[in-house]
């Protein structure tokens, strides 16, 4: 079967899905975006406003530290965690993988204000640390980035270990066998086979990850310290709280472009490896 | 709704919201018809506290005018924007806070009310031309009672603001109106001289303290479920949900200080062009009827606003009621903060991040 047939087949196929998301998705976003710029005054009012406001500028700021630090965090996790699940035994590897799946079945308000509790002053983590050490330690874990980053890093590991897992499980066991008879130590065959190897599941879990934490929300608002308030934090406040919806909507459109920029790669990158996995 | 004491959405609201949905069409159609319907909608904000209020308010309206009452959860002013603009009016009474219930009484979002439905002399805050004052609510401060005995915790904002005298981690609402009211009295400006606010001044004060605030609660329930896991030690927060500490299922029992407080309105309109107006016109003018309001009081805690009723409250209930008529205690200026909230909370959120 060659590549357009397959394409073509799976448009027939894909179309309804494609038809309904579009059909429910563009309005409203053609809506924000027209909102945005005043109707059909075509005013750019509102962006020039935002590109000078500080609180913007510092919002968006810390919105992009927050995301990029997060994202690799969480992809550093989940390739330990994908690798581990790979040299499961596929039985073992489901069992697993449910307790991976699981911080995703929790709704997040509950994580956060159970977080409060691990994590807090007198929070049970502090709460061992001072009973080890037999002294009062109060190590100041929530309401500042470690604790966004605690919070955040738990609901990205699970998207981020899918696509590293993917990969990890595509590497041909032959490949490790000829790196071993020929001596590479462990430490060589990460280096040299399954990091190189598994690379377009790492980068795929680094734009997932990324992408869902530039729309972060809830984590910020209630694991984050006041310094940490990001995008969707600005847009509550211009939506809900002023009313000003044209500003609502450029910040938006903002954050939508910034996702849309990231998530294209994304797209196109998936349409690669797919052709490239056909060859082997 | 960062602003308000009150529960947010339950299962039980999102249910009646969902069958209201489904029955919607039909319930508009005849409510268009017929001006004498015999149903109303309002909006709540769920939980135990909207329970309260259709024990003691909703079920008795109904049993004495036969109108029944749908409620809908999340009162939200995007959302009546959005129902005004589209001509799509879906509510019929609205429950708000102050500066939104003003906001809209600007811009016109709301019916004017027949001030011969009020015993206006019986009501602390008189209905203004389209907003009724239902309710009172006091923002203050709270502690843990186990970790600071008498005189060891700020009792009035003064205290809260001498972190020399009162060392210790503290936890404001991350809002513009409260915070540079408390900051202002804090610095020792009497309450009357309060508005306009001298926010310069404000925003010096809560400078001084910067250090010493460990948190910005984003929700009321995290305003005393710092306070209680020991977070912080002394928190910003509300009178009722200092009292749901010492009942059933509250968690560990915190305390509040009546000494200074601040007061905040709790209002409820009817919507332009309601479906259900008259009806809606009724409930308002039963909601503040001296017995309902004590009803209402002696459940949720709050502070009624007839004044008849303050006298019907039970010892208990009464132990929770701030003196309004303390010149210490400052109430929140609604009109103030309907004009200048824009501008005055973003360089609130700008400041808090910096």
């Amino acid at each position: 079967m060659n590549r357009s047939s397959t394409i073509g087949a799976q448009a027939i196929f894909m179309s309804p899905a494609v038809l309904l998301a579009a059909t429910i998705m563009l309005p409203p976003l053609f809506f924000i975006l027209y909102t945005s710029v005043h109707g059909t005054s075509l005013s750019l009012h509102e962006y020039r406003e935002i590109a000078s406001s500080s609180l913007f500028r510092r919002t968006l700021g810390t919105t992009l530290v927050i995301a990029v630090a997060s994202s690799v965090l969480s992809v550093f996790l989940a390739f330990i965690v994908a690798v581990h699940l790979a040299r499961q035994t596929a039985r073992r590897r489901t069992i697993l993988l449910v307790l991976v799946l699981l911080p995703l079945w929790t709704s997040i308000l509950v994580k956060c204000f159970a977080f409060t509790i691990i994590l807090g002053r007198d929070g049970i983590l502090n709460g061992i640390l001072s009973w080890l050490f037999n002294t009062k330690i109060q190590l100041p874990l929530v309401l500042n980035r470690i604790g966004l980053f605690v919070g955040l890093t738990n609901s990205l590991v699970p998207i981020a270990v899918f696509p590293i897992l993917a990969s990890v499980l595509a590497i041909d066991d032959s490949v490790y066998r000829a790196a071993s008879i020929m001596g590479a130590k462990p430490a060589r065959i990460l280096r040299t086979i399954t990091i190189p190897l598994s690379l377009p599941g790492i980068l795929a879990g680094l734009f997932t990850t990324f992408v869902y934490s530039l729309g972060a929300y809830i984590v910020p608002s209630l694991l984050g310290g006041p310094r940490d308030q990001m995008l969707s934090n600005l847009v509550d406040f211009y939506n809900r709280q002023v009313l000003d919806w044209p500003r609502a909507a450029a910040i938006s459109v903002v954050l939508l472009a910034m996702i849309s920029v990231f998530g294209t790669p994304l797209a196109f990158w998936r349409q690669r490896k797919g052709i490239g996995g056909a060859r082997v | 709704m960062n602003r308000r004491p009150f529960s947010t959405v339950s299962r039980r609201s999102f249910l009646a919201c969902a069958s209201r949905a489904i029955v919607a069409p039909m319930v508009m159609k005849t409510s268009g018809a017929f001006a004498d319907s015999d149903i109303v909608t309002l909006t709540s904000t769920g939980g135990s506290y909207q329970e309260n209020v259709t024990r003691t308010v909703l079920t008795p309206f109904t049993e004495e005018t036969g109108i029944k009452v749908n409620i809908v959860p999340m009162p939200n002013m995007a959302k009546i924007k959005a129902q005004l603009l589209t001509g799509n009016v879906e509510w019929d009474v609205v429950n708000l806070p102050g500066t939104d219930a003003q906001f809209g009484s600007k811009q016109g979002y709301w019916e004017k009310l027949d001030p011969s439905m009020f015993d206006l002399s019986d009501l602390v805050v008189p209905p203004t031309r389209d907003v009724v004052t239902a309710q009172l609510y006091a923002q203050g401060i709270a502690w843990d009672p186990e970790k600071f005995g008498p005189r060891q915790h700020p009792a009035n904002f003064a205290e809260f603001f001498d972190i020399k005298a009162f060392p210790g981690r503290r936890a404001l609402r991350p809002d513009g109106p409260s915070t540079l009211e408390t900051a202002l009295l804090g610095d020792g400006v009497a309450p009357k001289d309060i508005y306009p606010l001298d926010v310069d001044r404000a925003f010096k004060v809560l400078g001084r303290i910067k250090p010493s605030i460990a948190a910005w609660p984003a929700t009321t329930t995290q305003s005393i479920s710092l306070l209680q896991t020991g977070e912080v030690d002394f928190s910003m927060t509300y009178s009722n949900r200092v009292k749901a500490t010492m009942e059933r299922g509250g968690g560990k029992p915190m305390a509040f200080s009546l000494d200074q407080t601040l007061i905040f309105t709790d209002q409820f309109v009817v919507i332009k062009g309601a479906p259900n107006k008259a009806n809606g016109m009724k409930l308002l003018a039963y909601l503040v009827r001296p017995e309902v309001q004590a009803r209402l009081e002696e459940a949720v805690g709050l502070i009624p606003v007839s004044m008849k009723a303050g006298a019907m409250l039970s010892e208990a209930a009464r132990k929770w009621q701030p003196n309004l008529r303390d010149p210490k205690n400052l109430v929140i200026s609604d009109p103030y903060w309907s004009d200048n909230y824009e501008k005055v909370q973003s360089r609130f959120k700008e400041w808090i991040q910096t």
